[in-house]
Order: C-alpha cells, then sequence, then structure tokens
C-alpha cells in the first residue's frame, strides 16, 4: 500500500518538474507579445464567468481581451464572454481536473494571442488541482464567493498560498449568509501576507474600481516592460 | 500521456479495493455513503443536521472527514456526538478506496449503522474514485448555479442522489430547480432528488426516510453489494 503511495508521489513530482519548464515557454511567449496572462481560479459557481463578462466591459474600450475558457466539458463559458466582447476559445480537457502549461501552450497555439493586451485563462472550477499547476500566467487571481464561507482558507490552503490575487465575489448576499470578509482576510493573509484582496458582487458590479485599477496597473506595467525590450 | 496511465493503473486496483470494502461493510451491515459536492457547498452543515436528528431517526452514525488539511469539520461532527475521524489527503484531491478503508479500520465500524464519507470538495476527481460506497450522494447547492450538471457531468452521472441545499437563499439567486433537474435528469434518470435547508429543516425528512430506507435494505440483503 504504502509502496504504492511512493510511486504515485514520485511520477506527480516530475509530472510538475516538467509542467515547469513548458510554463517558461508561455511565459516567454506571452513577454514577447506583451500580453499580460492571468490563470483564474475558483471552486464551481464562485462566478469566474460573470466576473469575467464584467471585467471585460470595463476594459473592452482600452484592451483587446482573449480568453481562453477551459472545461470539463460544454461551451455555455466561451459563448458568454464572446457576447461580452473578448475574443474567447473553449478547451476542453477530456475529464481532466485542471490545466497544466502544456494544455495552455496548445490552447495558444490555436489561438493566436500576438495583439491581444489581456489574455484570461478561465480554469476547471476546482479549489485543489488548479492550485498545483503553474500555467506560465503573469498572476494567478482566485475568486472565494461569500456563499462558500470564509473557513475556505483552512482548507484549501495550498489555493490561497499561490495566488496574487483574492476576489470575494457575491458581496450583495453577504446579509443572507454568515461570512466575515475579516476573518476570511485574516486566514488568507496568514498563509499568503502579500495577497491582494477586493471584496466585489459581479452581478451589481460594487467594488469592480478597486480591482480593475489592480488590474490595470499590471497590464500597463507590462506593456512597458514589453516595448522596452 | 503519462498522467492518463498512471490514473488508470490506479483505477484498475482501485477497483478490487473498492468492492473488497463494500463486501466488508454489507458483511457488517454497515452502510457507506459518499458525500461529494464542491467546496462550500454545505457538506458538513447536511452533516450535522442528519446526526442532530439522529435521536428521533435512531441511526447510529459515523463520520469520516476527508480534507486535505486542517480538522474543523471533524471538531464540528464531533461535538455533536457523532463518532469521527478526520482523514487528511496530503494534497490529494479526493478520496481513492484504500484511503477509505484505512481510515475506517482506523475509526472502528462494526456498530454503526451508516457512515458518511464527506470527500474532499470537488466535482470532478472524486467522481472517478470507488470508494466502496454503498450509496454515492452528492450536493449542489442553490448559489452555485443551475448549469453545474452541464459543467460536470460525471458527478451527477455516478451519483445515486441529489441533495440541493440553501433552498432557503433561493429567493437571492437565479436558481431554476426545474431546469436543474431536467438538466441532471438527462444525465441520470434514476436519480434521486431532494432539496433541502439544513439551516431551516425543509426538506429534511424525505431525504432522512429515503436513507433510513436504503439503510434497511442495505442492512436486510434487499440492495446488491454493489453500487
Amino acid at each position: 500500500m504504502s509502496d504504492r503511495a511512493f510511486e504515485i508521489l514520485e511520477t506527480k513530482e516530475r509530472i510538475l518538474a516538467d509542467n515547469d519548464a513548458v510554463a517558461q515557454t508561455v511565459r516567454s511567449r506571452m513577454r514577447e507579445e506583451g500580453t499580460f496572462f492571468i490563470n483564474l481560479m475558483s471552486s464551481p459557481g464562485a462566478g469566474k464567468t460573470t466576473t469575467l463578462v464584467r471585467t471585460i466591459a470595463a476594459l473592452k474600450d482600452r484592451y483587446r481581451i482573449g480568453v481562453l475558457e477551459a472545461d470539463v466539458d460544454s461551451d455555455v463559458d466561451a459563448r458568454t464572454v464572446t457576447e461580452a466582447g473578448a475574443r474567447a476559445i473553449q478547451l476542453h480537457t477530456g475529464g481532466s481536473c485542471h490545466m497544466d502549461a502544456d494544455m495552455t501552450l496548445r490552447g495558444l497555439d490555436a489561438f493566436d494571442t500576438k495583439d491581444l493586451d489581456i489574455l484570461f485563462l478561465e480554469n476547471v472550477g476546482n479549489l485543489v488541482c488548479p492550485a498545483e499547476f503553474d500555467v506560465g500566467a503573469d498572476a494567478r487571481v482566485m475568486i472565494l464567493s461569500v456563499p462558500e464561507g470564509d473557513d475556505k482558507p483552512l482548507k484549501y490552503p495550498l489555493m490561497f498560498r499561490v495566488s496574487d490575487c483574492l476576489l470575494i465575489n457575491k458581496t450583495d448576499v453577504e446579509p443572507v449568509f454568515s461570512f466575515s470578509e475579516e476573518a476570511c482576510l485574516q486566514r488568507a493573509r496568514k498563509l499568503n501576507p502579500d495577497i491582494a484582496f477586493f471584496p466585489l458582487s459581479a452581478k451589481t458590479g460594487d467594488g469592480f474600481g478597486a480591482w480593475i485599477r489592480w488590474l490595470t496597473q499590471r497590464v500597463e506595467a507590462k506593456r512597458e516592460t514589453s516595448a522596452a525590450g | 500521456m503519462k498522467v492518463i496511465e498512471l490514473k488508470e493503473s490506479v483505477t484498475a486496483s482501485n477497483e478490487a479495493d473498492a468492492e473488497r470494502l463494500r463486501a466488508k461493510m454489507k458483511q457488517e451491515g454497515v452502510l457507506l455513503v459518499n458525500v461529494m459536492s464542491s467546496p462550500g457547498s454545505g457538506k458538513t452543515t447536511l452533516l450535522s443536521a442528519l446526526i442532530r436528528d439522529s435521536r428521533e431517526t435512531k441511526l447510529k452514525i459515523g463520520v469520516l472527514e476527508a480534507d486535505i488539511a486542517s480538522d474543523v469539520d471533524a471538531a464540528a461532527v464531533e461535538k455533536l456526538g457523532a463518532r469521527s475521524i478526520q482523514a487528511h489527503t496530503d494534497g490529494m484531491c479526493h478520496m481513492d478506496a484504500g484511503m477509505t478503508a484505512r481510515a475506517l479500520e482506523e475509526m472502528g465500524t462494526k456498530d454503526l449503522d451508516v457512515i458518511f464519507l464527506e470527500n474532499v470538495g470537488n466535482l470532478i476527481c472524486p467522481a472517478e474514485f470507488d470508494t466502496g460506497s454503498g450509496l454515492n450522494l452528492m450536493i449542489l447547492s442553490v448559489p452555485e448555479g443551475d448549469d453545474k450538471p452541464l459543467k460536470y457531468p460525471l458527478m451527477f452521472e455516478t451519483s445515486d442522489a441529489l441533495v440541493i441545499t440553501k433552498t432557503d437563499a433561493m429567493p437571492y439567486f437565479d436558481f431554476d430547480a426545474k431546469r436543474c433537474a431536467e438538466r441532471v435528469r438527462k444525465l441520470n434518470p434514476d436519480i434521486r432528488i431532494f432539496p433541502v435547508s439544513a439551516v431551516t429543516g425543509d426538506g429534511m425528512p424525505e431525504l432522512e426516510h429515503w436513507l433510513a430506507a436504503k439503510i434497511s435494505d442495505w442492512q436486510t440483503g434487499a440492495s446488491p453489494a454493489k453500487r
């Protein structure tokens, strides 16, 4: 029993090492193209697509935006973000519970990202496996929605540790659920002191200003670095 | 690809582990229920309600809490008086049959009627692994949305029952119960659907009645020793 578990672990480490190499390929390609690449992760139903739609609406007049929609199945999200004004491609993971760097690279090849300023990867809805795989993004952004509860940093620590930014979505229903933003922030900061934290509602638009500013600063910085050489 | 091969070989031996555990549970007359859902959809709250009601339903309940880290859930159900054990999956995104068997051995199962395995919060990976359970029960909460059957079909296909939780929050979300049921039944025509609110208690009696019947079938041998 324990022998088998050990073998699994070894293989996993090798897979992760291979993955990191491909992630670097993605990263240098995005640097050349001056595209700011965001890996967006959350539980199922936390509001990734709704948040994307509102973010696209706020930025589409200034920037050219692309979305890689990753799903186990279905193409409902790609259709939704296309209607919102982004260029999108739907990736089917064939049952896989996360995107890895190689799948991302293949998505980029099929998509043609050269003229984009911002590229979002909407990862598979899952708080566990996507946290382990670097896809070559400039920023990892995670969404936690109010109905999920403020205890999630205790249960899915790796996701909070690897994320650069935490969006607390569905703040409009905060009165209905016992969710403490403060408790959640404390728990998240204990794992990751530098994590940026924005409570917002993708439904009403509340709190979007601060998030859009955070994002815009990073998109601009990337464009400048890329233009400089 | 290496990942897929590894997954297949693990599943191949997992099946044997699962059958062994299922036969053991059958012999002991203990129904193992594999409870699966997204993070935060209310697994622990639902189990807490079932434990609280067990004073009336007279069921002897055990809980196997599986988490990547932390023991907040085991602490919560233990406080209510259920026998429980916390399994840490060491980063793993699901429970397999071998892990389940080891944890149950540690906990002791003999004098129980039903054991709930609270799986890792994840709609994908747990659906692929037979844990040796006699029943698969999944939870979808109203705030997650009625489109989830379209996106995570395997979970809906492998579940015997779907509990829709947080129905008390229905007025605040755009969740169409009928549309959800249609999508689910398209994947799994035989699935039982129970809308409940563990907070208000709405719908709990129907779920408990069904569970009691399933436990009785399991103990009397009316239900076959396989899923």
